[in-house]
C-alpha cells in the first residue's frame, strides 16, 4: 500500500533520479521527505523557494541526469519564469516537475490548476489516477522528456496524493542514475524562434547549432500518443462515452460501468484519434475533469463537441467532482440524500501554545494594522480574530506593507508580519527593495525555526534539515543587518511586555524597522507544556474577549442547564498564559 | 457468507488518531487479502479541523477513493459533530458507531454560527440506521488515557462488532505502535471490546 507521494517517491528511485529540489506546499510535500528517507542515493533539497528548486533542477538536468522540481501549483506561478526558459530548449537528463494542485480545497488554499502552464508554454503533462499510475507515469515522464527533449509536468491533486492504494513494485529494481549529455548548449528559445522567423544570416552555423526544433518535437509527441497504452479507450455502451483523467476517472467508472471512456495518461497533447474514436462510438460525449475546463477547451479546439461545464458549473459551484456529481446528473432516477442541515463548519485554529496568537493578540489590542504574509499566522485574518487586514501570497507581506506606506507617504505605519520560511522565500527581495526604496515599515519576522504551515521543513535559518551544517545557517538579524535595517530587536514570543514594547517601538520609531520574534513552532519541535490554565468560572463573565485570542484549548461548552460556559480544553492548553493577559476578571488561572 | 467488502468512513478531528486507526485495519484487511483503497482527507487548518477517512475494501479492484452517499456500510467516528456530517452517507442498513466526544467548533466558538439546538448524541440517537454510542467518560480507565486513545478503543469495539479475532488484530497493534505503548494500547483495545460486548448483549 502507498499513498500518491510515496508512490512518486518510488518512481523516482526507479527513473534514476539524481537531484530533487523542491518547495513544501499541500498535498505534494511528502514527496520530497518520503523520497529523502527512503532514497538516499537521491540528492534531496528544500530550495529557498519553487523558482529556486526549478532552477536546481534545470541546472542539474543539464549536467546530464534526470532531475525533478515539486512543488504545489501557487508555486509553480512562482516558478513559471524559470520553467518557460526551460520549455522549448534542449534535454539532457530528463526534467520532470511534480506539481500538486488541490483540487476541491481538500486540505489547503488556492483554486488553481496548473494544466495552464502546459498549454501556455507547450508541455507535455501526465495526470495519474492512483498510487500504481504515479510510480509508473513518474518514469514514464522521464522518457518522455528525454525522447521528445522537453520538461514535463506530472500533475498531482489532493485526491492522488492522499489517497493508497495497492502498488506492484520490482522489488529488485536497482538505483542507477545515468549521464545523458546529447547537447553541449541549452539556451532558451530566443534563438531558435529567431531561426524559425527565418531571420536574415539565421542559418549560420553558430546559430543553427544552438537549433531545437521544438514545435516538430511537440508535433512528433501529437501523433505518437495515440498508441500510447496510457491513453486507455474503453469501448463498452454506445451511448454515453466519457473523456477523463485521474480520478474523475474512477469515479465515473463505478457511476457509469456501462459507459465508454477514454480515460487520458497524457492529459497534453491530446489524441485526437482516439478522441475522434471514442465520439463517433457514443451518442452523447461528456468531459470529466477536476479543476478547470482545460480538457474541455482543448478537446474542442480540436473541433470535437463534448458536454463539459454546461452540465457541470466549475467554481464557485463545484471544484471537484465526486461519484455523487456525476451520478445526479447522469444516472437518472437516482436516489439523492441531504445531509443534516447546520452541522457547524470547523474554522481552522491556531495550535495552543503557538507565537503567532501573541503577536495577533498585541497587533489587535493596539489597534495596528498589518499584513499578514502565507503563514500559520493568517489564521489571524479570519473573522474569529481580526487581527490583519491584508494578506496575499506568500513572500509578500514585506512590500504589500511599503505599498501601503509608500501610498500612505509614510504618515501611517502599516506593519508586514512574516514567517521566516516566507522571509527567505521571497520576503527578502521585498526587505531588499523596502530599504533602498527609503520605506519607514516595520516587519515582524516569526522565527519558528520551521515552515510550519506544511509540517515543519527547514528553511535557511533551522538548526535541521537535509543539507544542515551549522556553518551554513544563515542568521536573520545578521541578514537584516547587512542589508541596512535601521531598528533590529529580537525578542522570545512569550515574554509578552517585552514583546509588546518592542512592537509598539518599532512601530513609532519612524524609520524603516525589523522585530525577530523566536519561538520554535510548539508542535513540530514538541514544546515542554507548562501547568494548563483553566477558568474560575465564579469569576468569569462570559465577556468571551480570551475567545478572540484564537487558541484551540478555548471552548465554549454548554452546561448542563443550558447556559454557555468558557472553559479550557486541559488536554491541550499548553499554559502559555496568553489568554490570562486579556482577562479583565482575572478569572483565568494556572 | 463470505464478506466481499465494506464501505467504511472514519471520522473525527485532527489529534484523535484517525490515521492510525485506519492504518491498523488497513494492515489487518491486507493479511486477509482484501483490495483496499483509503483516501485521507485533512480538513483546512493546523489544528481543530475535521478528519475524514474514506476506508473500502473489497475482493475485486476498487474504483473510486470516495464513498457516495449512501452507499456506506460503516460510520466509524470520534467526534459526535462529524459523526452528523455522514449520517446520510449511510445504507439503510449501515451501523454508526460513534464517540460522545464533542469538540466544540470555532465558529461556533466564536459566535460565527449559531451552536445546534438539539443535543447531537439525540440527533445520533433518532438516525433509523442500527448504532452505537460510546461515552469515553463512563469508561475512563487508571491504565490509559481514554481520551487520547479513543482510536484503540474503537478497533477493539469494531474488531469484536465484526467477529474477527482479536489475537491477529492486537499483533498488528504490537507490531505498529512503538515499543513503551505497546501495553497501554492493548489495554485500550480490549476496553473497547469489553464494551462491545456488553452493548451487543444489551441490543
Ligand atoms: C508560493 C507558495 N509556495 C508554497 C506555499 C505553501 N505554504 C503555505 S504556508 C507555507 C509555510 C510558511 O512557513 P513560514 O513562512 O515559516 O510560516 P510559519 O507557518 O512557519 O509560521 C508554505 C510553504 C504557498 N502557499 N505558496
Ligand atoms: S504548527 Fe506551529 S506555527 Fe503553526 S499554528 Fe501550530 S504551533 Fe503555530
Ligand atoms: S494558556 Fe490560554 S492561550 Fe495559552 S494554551 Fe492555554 S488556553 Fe491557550
Amino acid at each position: 500500500m502507498m499513498n500518491g507521494n510515496e508512490a512518486v517517491a518510488r518512481g523516482a528511485f526507479e527513473a534514476g533520479v539524481k537531484v530533487a529540489a523542491g518547495f513544501p506546499g499541500t498535498p505534494s510535500t511528502e514527496v520530497m521527505d518520503y523520497t529523502h528517507q527512503r532514497y538516499p542515493d537521491i540528492y534531496c533539497e528544500w530550495s529557498t523557494n519553487e523558482k529556486v528548486a526549478v532552477e536546481v533542477a534545470i541546472g542539474a538536468s543539464f549536467a546530464g541526469y534526470r532531475s525533478l522540481a515539486l512543488m504545489k501549483t501557487v508555486g509553480l506561478h512562482v516558478a513559471a519564469d524559470a520553467l518557460g526558459g526551460a520549455a522549448g530548449s534542449q534535454i539532457n537528463g530528463g526534467l520532470v516537475l511534480v506539481v500538486s494542485d488541490d483540487v476541491g480545497r481538500l486540505a489547503g488554499d488556492d483554486y488553481n490548476d496548473c494544466r495552464h502552464y502546459g498549454n501556455m508554454f507547450g508541455l507535455p503533462m501526465l495526470e495519474p489516477g492512483d498510487s500504481q499510475e504515479a510510480k509508473d507515469f513518474m518514469v514514464k515522464a522521464f522518457e518522455i522528456s528525454e525522447e521528445y527533449s522537453t520538461p514535463v509536468i506530472l500533475k498531482l491533486t489532493s485526491v492522488t496524493c492522499k489517497t493508497n492504494s495497492r502498488v506492484v513494485i520490482d522489488e529488485d529494481c536497482t538505483y542507477e542514475a545515468k549521464c545523458r549529455e546529447k547537447y553541449p548548449i541549452s539556451f532558451s528559445k530566443v534563438i531558435m524562434t529567431t531561426i524559425m522567423m527565418k531571420a536574415k544570416g539565421s542559418e549560420h552555423p553558430k546559430l543553427t547549432k544552438c537549433f531545437n526544433d521544438f514545435p516538430a518535437h511537440y508535433k512528433r509527441l501529437t501523433n505518437n500518443c495515440n498508441d500510447y497504452d496510457i491513453n486507455q479507450l474503453e469501448l463498452n455502451g454506445k451511448k454515453i462515452g466519457i473523456i477523463t483523467a485521474g480520478t474523475p476517472y474512477y469515479y465515473a467508472k463505478e457511476v457509469l460501468p456501462e459507459a465508454s471512456f477514454l480515460k487520458l495518461g497524457l492529459i497534453m497533447p491530446l489524441p485526437e484519434k482516439k478522441i475522434r474514436e471514442l465520439a463517433e462510438h457514443v451518442e452523447e460525449l461528456y468531459v470529466i475533469e477536476d479543476g478547470h475546463d482545460i480538457l474541455e477547451k482543448n478537446i474542442k479546439d480540436l473541433g470535437i463537441s463534448v458536454i463539459g461545464k454546461e452540465l457541470w458549473p466549475k467554481f464557485p459551484e463545484m471544484t471537484r467532482f465526486t461519484p455523487d456529481i456525476i451520478e445526479e446528473k447522469l444516472v437518472p432516477g437516482a436516489p439523492k440524500r441531504t445531509p443534516i442541515k447546520d452541522v457547524p463548519f470547523r474554522l481552522p485554529v491556531s495550535c495552543a501554545g503557538c507565537s503567532h496568537l501573541f503577536i495577533a493578540q498585541i497587533l489587535r489590542k493596539n489597534k495596528i494594522r498589518a499584513a499578514a504574509d502565507v503563514t500559520c499566522g493568517l489564521i489571524g485574518c479570519f473573522p474569529h480574530m481580526e487581527a490583519y487586514d491584508l494578506q496575499k501570497c506568500m513572500g509578500s507581506s514585506i512590500a504589500l506593507a511599503h505599498g501601503y506606506n509608500v501610498a500612505k507617504d509614510n504618515k501611517e505605519n502599516f506593519v508586514a508580519m512574516i514567517g521566516d520560511g516566507g522571509f527567505w522565500a521571497t520576503g527578502l527581495a521585498g526587505l531588499t527593495n523596502l530599504i533602498f526604496n527609503n520605506s519607514q515599515s516595520t516587519v515582524i519576522v516569526v522565527d519558528n525555526s520551521c515552515l510550519a504551515m506544511t509540517g515543519g521543513q527547514n528553511v535557511a535559518s533551522s538548526e535541521f534539515g537535509f543539507n544542515y551544517k551549522p556553518e551554513n545557517k544563515l542568521d536573520i538579524a545578521k541578514v537584516c543587518e547587512a542589508i541596512g535595517v535601521k531598528d533590529i530587536v529580537t525578542v522570545d514570543a512569550y515574554e509578552y511586555d517585552n514583546l509588546e514594547k518592542s512592537i509598539l517601538n518599532a512601530v513609532n520609531a519612524k524609520t524603516n524597522s525589523v522585530v525577530i520574534v523566536k519561538k520554535p513552532c510548539v508542535t513540530k519541535f514538541k514544546l515542554p507544556k507548562n501547568t494548563p490554565s483553566y477558568i474560575d468560572q465564579d469569576l468569569c463573565v462570559k465577556c468571551g474577549k480570551c475567545i478572540k485570542v484564537g487558541c484551540l484549548a478555548i471552548e465554549s461548552k454548554k452546561a448542563q442547564d443550558g447556559s454557555v460556559d468558557i472553559v479550557i480544553n486541559q488536554d491541550i492548553c499548553t499554559g502559555c498564559g496568553l489568554c490570562s493577559t486579556v482577562c479583565h476578571k482575572e478569572a483565568i488561572k494556572q | 457468507m463470505q464478506d466481499t467488502g465494506k464501505n467504511i468512513i472514519i471520522a473525527g478531528v485532527g489529534g484523535q488518531g484517525i490515521l492510525l486507526f485506519s492504518n491498523l485495519l488497513s494492515k489487518f484487511y491486507l493479511k486477509l487479502g482484501y483490495e483496499l483503497k483509503i483516501s485521507d482527507v485533512i480538513g483546512l487548518g493546523q489544528r481543530g479541523g475535521g478528519v475524514e477517512s474514506h476506508f473500502r475494501y473489497s475482493d475485486k479492484p476498487i474504483l473510486s477513493p470516495f464513498i457516495k452517499a449512501g452507499d456506506v456500510d460503516y460510520v466509524i467516528s470520534f467526534e459526535q459533530t462529524e459523526t452528523l456530517r455522514y449520517l446520510h452517507c449511510l445504507k439503510d442498513d449501515g451501523i454508526v458507531l460513534s464517540s460522545t466526544y464533542e469538540l466544540t467548533s470555532t465558529s461556533v466558538n466564536t459566535g460565527l454560527q449559531k451552536a445546534m439546538p438539539e443535543s447531537k448524541t439525540e440527533i445520533i440517537k433518532r438516525a433509523e440506521n442500527k448504532k452505537f454510542i460510546i461515552d469515553p467518560e463512563d469508561h475512563k480507565s487508571p491504565d490509559f488515557n481514554i481520551s487520547k486513545m479513543m482510536n484503540v478503543v474503537m478497533l477493539g469495539f469494531y474488531a469484536e462488532l465484526r467477529g474477527y479475532s482479536h489475537d491477529d488484530m492486537i499483533q498488528i497493534v504490537r507490531e505498529s505502535v512503538p515499543e513503551k505503548f505497546v501495553e497501554g494500547n492493548i489495554m485500550a483495545y480490549q476496553k473497547g471490546t469489553e464494551i462491545a460486548k456488553a452493548e451487543i448483549a444489551a441490543d
